[in-house]
């Protein structure tokens, strides 16, 4: 897989200016959200500026006047209260915008994925594609709820504290502009060395991971192998590193971390102290100016440990992000139409003509194949398996893109057609019938809302599966567990025809199921197949000849080519692959013994 | 608290680093007495301006001092206290995996590999947290918060400390509070993401459906409800989570108002002076951090000890099969005996071997047949006593199995599983599995014995080739080949292939039992198999069915009667000329 792993900055740069993209439709919350931050912060910088000057007017100059004094304290109490307030709707607000901001990437990259083409579904695993939805997207959620509010907040606090600072002593104030550059060396030494022993823990405890996962899962080779000490061996050296890089970094985030920002802490105290004891010997000065002093100090140090320890989480989302974005990217989308408005399916009658196709370029798995299915008739397709029987359908139902040849519905091109024209004339039965979460009901309407309660009954009853849904104790509104494995393999595919019968196709294409069945249901499903095929154009794959003997034209494929054509009664008079294969299924001991003894 | 005592061996284990931790946490906790102070007696001097040059300085100085004394301390107790703790999970991850080695298939059968990892990834983390975090929040809001009231109540005015405390224990009240609901809330939202995270997935595998149905759109839309419920979980969770900061910015408010106000009086009335007002403002700063940590540290140890429960559950897991006392140390070698009248798998009734019962001789091929699901390789599981618990005996070399040491019978054998599991390391490396020490010619050997030296040598990297999860994906054929190779590379006294050629052509399986044939000359060779062309030169046939004997001969005779046997073979004749096109 081609995992992005390391960006440069100028990437990293473009993938943040990106994601800030996404926060635009918020603008207005947004700047709601600002607003609420500069009263908080304002809110916050005054408290110590009312001690001061509670101090300095007052208490220093023995000064108790009642009125005033009580003012000030109802001044001060009414900010304190009213800034928690205010502190815990910002807080909100600006989580709830990185939560929309989330969701909506993640509804885009959901779409994103639907509107791909199978091709990038053959390539991609399963895996990959949904963590790209939800735990990529949940690593950039990390870093707009955390480290950005984080960012913000502590952005404008320093504003704050800085601008307070000012007011009351503007050359205190530019000395203590002094140790930001120090600050800021210890953020870079940090961010420099932390980003590479942080990356190198986390590729430790995915390599410790990865090697337990698979141990486990092949723990009964390792133990018929006798390999169970020098496994241990490897995972305890493997454990071993990562023990050492976790010490690692528990020594840089000692070095640079609380404690060094602890000290710088310390430093800007003693810049403090001197610059009022060494202005104290020429000149008065005010106490409370320094108590706001050394009270601004603590309250800034606070949110830069913050923003310290946000800095490893924060390369992660950017990774994330390149992701994401690489995923909205990709150029391998589903067939695309004319959408012409008037192609309209009327009677189902479908051509092949000289259809050539090959999923990868290189290799041709359908030859030049051409056929003909009138309205109503049933065309069966046979053959063994990587024959080419399931790419018909493939390309038959828009799933892959074809180059060579055409395929028409009603003598028009299927390329000309609106994709919901095609969707909703022509009804797909897979193999492997794929059950959703929900109930009965959910699974046969599945979304479409035009199909009502009724339909599905009908539906339901058409195909025969209402004795056993009507068995069940809550009915059609069953909920359907774990995939639906709790129903047996006849009663899913009964549940997939009432599916597909519930929307009425005009062309029916049926993958028979292969998967063993219960011989009754075996029955209820073969009536129900032929119900659903009279008066519909059927392309059908059989892997049991037995039920296509009545089929309008069986089309035997081997390779990609249709190797022989027919109909039943015309194909075993052949005597070729078709007669051979039916005997395989149908045959009597002494037939086969006699073909297999004549070509051996 | 029951953590801590469950934990006490790796306490005294690391009483050394512990100790150390805290006792700079104690060193730390009360140096940090000192920056307060000196703010209060340098205010004091500047208020009476008798302060200085000589004065300052030494009070600079102290500050320096105290200021690199607490970095150094600071440094250390995170390298004893932390590093302990990633120690713990280091021993606990150990015995993890070693216990993993030693449980049997039945284990394997009842857990989930995803259960086993979280109980390997999340629960240490928590245990480590535990012994980390949980520590120090303990002893440092212990120490820190104890020393900074009592330094407040003793150098200053110990009236004034009790009033100016009592809005903090509400922030240990609270945060704790927060911490409980927080952690329920974010579990609803953690199963809020992992209800989206199945709905992506079931839309992802059932695409095609989708498509078919052309439900794109409301498929949309309902991942679009869904991200919606994940939203509403997650601003739940943020309701909570900011509550933090408000409610310490609101209780030290208070705190800080009522220590001026009440301070104020005080200095008025002449108890204290400005700078001891200024000083007693800098510990009440002091004092947030420890509550804090008191609110966390509940939750933190409420975590750990759900965890510990967890991972001690399993590690007290009973080890099934194990060595008997006195058991034979030498490989068993000789005639193999089954006799089993009856064997279910365990915590099933199920009867899934029933009165089978024949003799392999030395250096002789078995062939066992049959349906999926007749018993072929349960048979082949008792045999290498991966499972136990069946009625009668298997004896190899005259002596039961049992009797010999588990590492001893395996090494009898080498065995080619059913699913070809590969590691993710070189092909190489694969080979060489059980013998690691291998030459290059015995690998080489090994592999073409089963006919995929040439596959190999046609990969870009040849054997160094990586393969498994994060290496080049391989044909099924591929994998069973190498997976023959590491079985073949031990020249067992017994090999045994569980339907290992299913996935090779004819022609391969030709080659690869041609050259068994030529190489295993008087070692033993059991095949299960689909296809009867990899038997039908077996010494011995078993068709089994159901669980018992059906037939039993060599092909010769099994050929003569009627039969599955027979029935199969003419069957399987016709498929392979359906498969080369008739």
């Amino acid at each position: 897989m081609d995992e992005i792993r390391v960006l440069s900055s100028k990437e990293q740069r473009k993938v943040m200016f990106r994601l800030i993209k996404y926060a635009k439709p918020h603008i207005k919350p947004i700047i709601f959200a600002f607003l609420l931050l500069c009263l908080v912060t304002v809110g916050e910088v005054t408290g110590p500026i009312l001690i001061k000057i509670f101090i300095d007017d007052y208490i220093a100059k023995n000064n108790i006047v009642a009125g005033p004094i009580i003012t000030l304290a109802v001044i001060y109490l009414f900010i304190q209260i009213a800034n928690a307030f205010l502190m815990y709707l910002q807080s909100l607000k600006f989580q709830e915008i990185a939560l929309k901001i989330i969701q909506q990437l993640r509804i885009d990259v959901f779409s994103k994925v639907q509107a791909l083409g199978l091709r990038y579904f053959d390539k991609t695993p399963v895996g990959t594609i949904v963590s790209r939805v939800t735990n990529d997207t949940e690593a950039i959620k990390e870093m707009f709820v955390s480290v950005l509010a984080i960012f913000i907040q502590s952005f404008f606090l320093f504003i704050g504290i800085f601008a307070a600072m000012f007011i009351l002593d503007v050359k205190l104030a530019a000395l203590c502009l002094l140790f930001l550059p120090v600050l800021i060396w210890i953020i870079h030494m940090y961010r420099k060395l932390s980003s590479k022993s942080f990356s190198a823990l986390r590729e430790l405890i995915g390599q410790l991971n990865a090697k337990l996962n698979e141990s486990l899962q092949g723990m009964s080779i390792i133990q018929v192998f006798r390999q169970e000490q020098r496994m241990s061996k490897e995972f305890n050296d493997l454990n071993s590193r990562h023990y050492d890089a976790g010490i690692h970094n528990i020594k840089i985030n000692g070095l640079l971390l609380r404690p060094a920002v602890d000290l710088v802490h310390i430093v800007a105290i003693i810049i403090v102290l001197s610059f009022f004891g060494i202005t104290s010997m020429e000149t008065t000065i005010e106490i409370g100016v320094l108590y706001a002093f050394v009270n601004y100090i603590s309250r800034f140090f606070e949110p830069v440990n913050q923003v310290m320890q946000q800095l490893t989480f924060f390369q992660q989302a950017i990774v994330s992000s390149a992701r994401v974005f690489k995923l909205l990217d990709e150029k391998e989308l589903a067939p695309q139409q004319k959408n012409d408005p008037q192609a309209v399916i009327q009677d189902g009658k479908i051509e092949f003509r000289n259809v050539t196709f090959s999923y990868d370029g290189k290799q041709d798995v359908l030859k030049n194949i051409t056929f003909t299915a009138n309205p109503g008739e049933t065309v069966a397709l046979v053959g063994h398996t990587g024959s080419g029987k399931s790419s018909i359908i493939n390309i038959l139902m828009r799933f892959y893109e074809f180059e060579h040849g055409d395929i028409l519905i009603d003598g028009k091109s299927i390329k000309d057609y609106d994709i919901n024209e095609l969707r909703d004339n022509m009804g797909l039965v897979l193999q492997d019938s794929f059950l959703f979460y929900g109930t009965i009901k959910d699974n046969i309407r599945l979304h479409n809302l035009n199909i009502s309660d009724e339909d599905i009954k009908e539906a339901a009853k058409f195909v025969q599966a209402d004795k056993f849904i009507e068995k069940l104790p809550d009915g059609y509104n069953q909920q359907v567990t774990e995939r639906g494995s709790t129903f047996s393999s006849g009663q899913r595919q009964l549940l997939a025809f009432a599916r597909t019968m519930a929307t009425n196709p005009k062309i029916l294409i049926l993958d028979e199921a292969t998967a063993n069945i219960d011989t009754e249901t075996e029955e209820m499903i073969q009536q129900a197949l032929e119900k659903m095929r009279e008066g519909r154009t059927t392309i059908v794959i059989a892997h049991r000849l037995s039920t296509i003997q009545d089929a309008d034209l069986i089309l035997v494929l081997h390779k990609g080519e249709i190797v022989e054509r027919g109909n039943h009664q015309q194909l075993l008079a052949e005597k070729g692959l078709y007669y051979k294969m039916y005997l395989l299924q149908n045959g009597l001991a002494e037939n086969i013994a006699e073909v297999v003894q004549h070509k051996v | 608290m029951k953590v801590f005592r469950d934990l006490a061996w790796f306490f005294k284990q690391e009483k050394k680093a512990y100790l150390s931790g805290i006792f700079m946490l104690f060193l730390v906790a009360i140096l940090q007495l000192l920056p307060p102070r000196v703010i209060g007696i340098v205010a004091d001097e500047i208020g009476a301006r008798t302060l200085t040059l000589g004065k300052l300085g030494l009070w600079i100085a102290v500050l320096i001092v105290a200021g690199l004394l607490m970095y150094v301390f600071r440094y250390y107790w995170r390298i004893y206290i932390f590093g302990a703790s990633v120690k713990l999970a280091r021993i606990l991850r150990t015995r993890l995996y070693e216990h993993f080695t030693k449980m049997s298939s039945h284990f394997y059968q009842r857990k989930r590999i995803g259960d086993l990892m979280a109980h390997a990834t999340n629960d240490i983390q928590a245990i480590q947290q535990t012994a980390g975090s949980g520590v120090l929040t303990l002893v440092d809001s212990l120490l820190t918060g104890g020393f900074v009231i009592i330094a407040m109540a003793t150098t200053i005015s110990w009236k004034l400390t009790l009033i100016a405390l009592l809005p903090m224990p509400i922030i240990a009240l609270l945060t704790n509070w927060y911490g409980t609901k927080l952690h329920a809330r974010f579990k609803k939202a953690q199963e809020a993401f992992s209800f989206l995270n199945d709905k992506t997935q079931e839309s992802i595998s059932g695409i095609k459906v989708i498509k078919t149905f052309g439900q794109e759109k409301e498929d949309i839309n309902d991942f679009k409800k869904l991200s919606d419920e994940v939203v509403e979980k997650n601003i739940a969770v943020a309701k909570v989570d900011s509550l933090y900061d408000p409610t310490i910015s609101a209780c030290v408010g208070i705190s800080f108002f009522l220590s001026i106000g009440f301070g104020a009086k005080f200095v008025l009335d002449g108890s204290i002076t400005l700078g001891d007002l200024i000083a007693f403002n800098t510990y009440l700063g002091l004092l947030i951090w420890p509550m804090l940590a008191f609110g966390w540290f509940f939750n933190i140890v409420e975590r750990g000890s759900a965890s510990y429960d967890r991972v001690s559950r399993l590690l007290n897991e009973k080890i099934d099969i194990k060595d008997h006392e006195h058991a034979i140390i030498e490989s068993p070698k000789g005639n193999i005996e089954v006799n089993i009248a009856k064997f279910c798998y365990p915590d099933n009734e199920k009867t899934v071997l029933k009165n089978i019962k024949f003799t392999l001789g030395q250096g002789k091929t078995l062939g066992i047949v049959g349906k999926t699901g007749a018993g072929k390789t349960s048979l082949l599981k008792l045999l290498l006593r991966e499972f136990e618990g069946y009625e009668g005996e298997i004896r190899i070399g005259g002596k039961e199995i049992k009797e010999y040491r588990l590492n001893a019978l395996r090494k009898a054998f080498g065995y080619v599983p059913q699913e070809h599991f590969l590691f993710s390391a070189s092909i190489k490396e694969n080979i060489a599995f059980a013998k690691p020490d291998a030459s290059e010619e015995e690998i080489h050997l090994a592999a073409k014995i089963a006919a995929v030296h040439d596959d190999i040598l046609g990969f870009a990297e040849g054997y160094d080739t990586v393969v498994g999860e994060r290496g080049v994906s391989l044909s099924g054929g591929q994998k069973q080949r190498i997976s023959i190779a590491r079985a073949i590379l031990l020249n067992p006294e017994i090999l045994i292939l569980d339907d290992s050629l299913s996935a090779v052509d004819a022609k391969t399986e030709e080659t690869i039992l041609a050259s068994l044939k030529e190489n295993r000359q008087g070692k033993t060779t059991i095949i299960t198999a689909h296809r009867l062309s990899a038997i039908q030169h077996a010494d011995l046939i078993i068709v089994l069915d159901e669980g018992k004997i059906a037939q039993q001969g060599v092909h010769k005779t099994l050929m003569k009667e009627d039969g599955w046997y027979k029935d199969m073979y003419l069957h399987q004749q016709l498929e392979a000329l359906v498969e080369h096109g008739g």
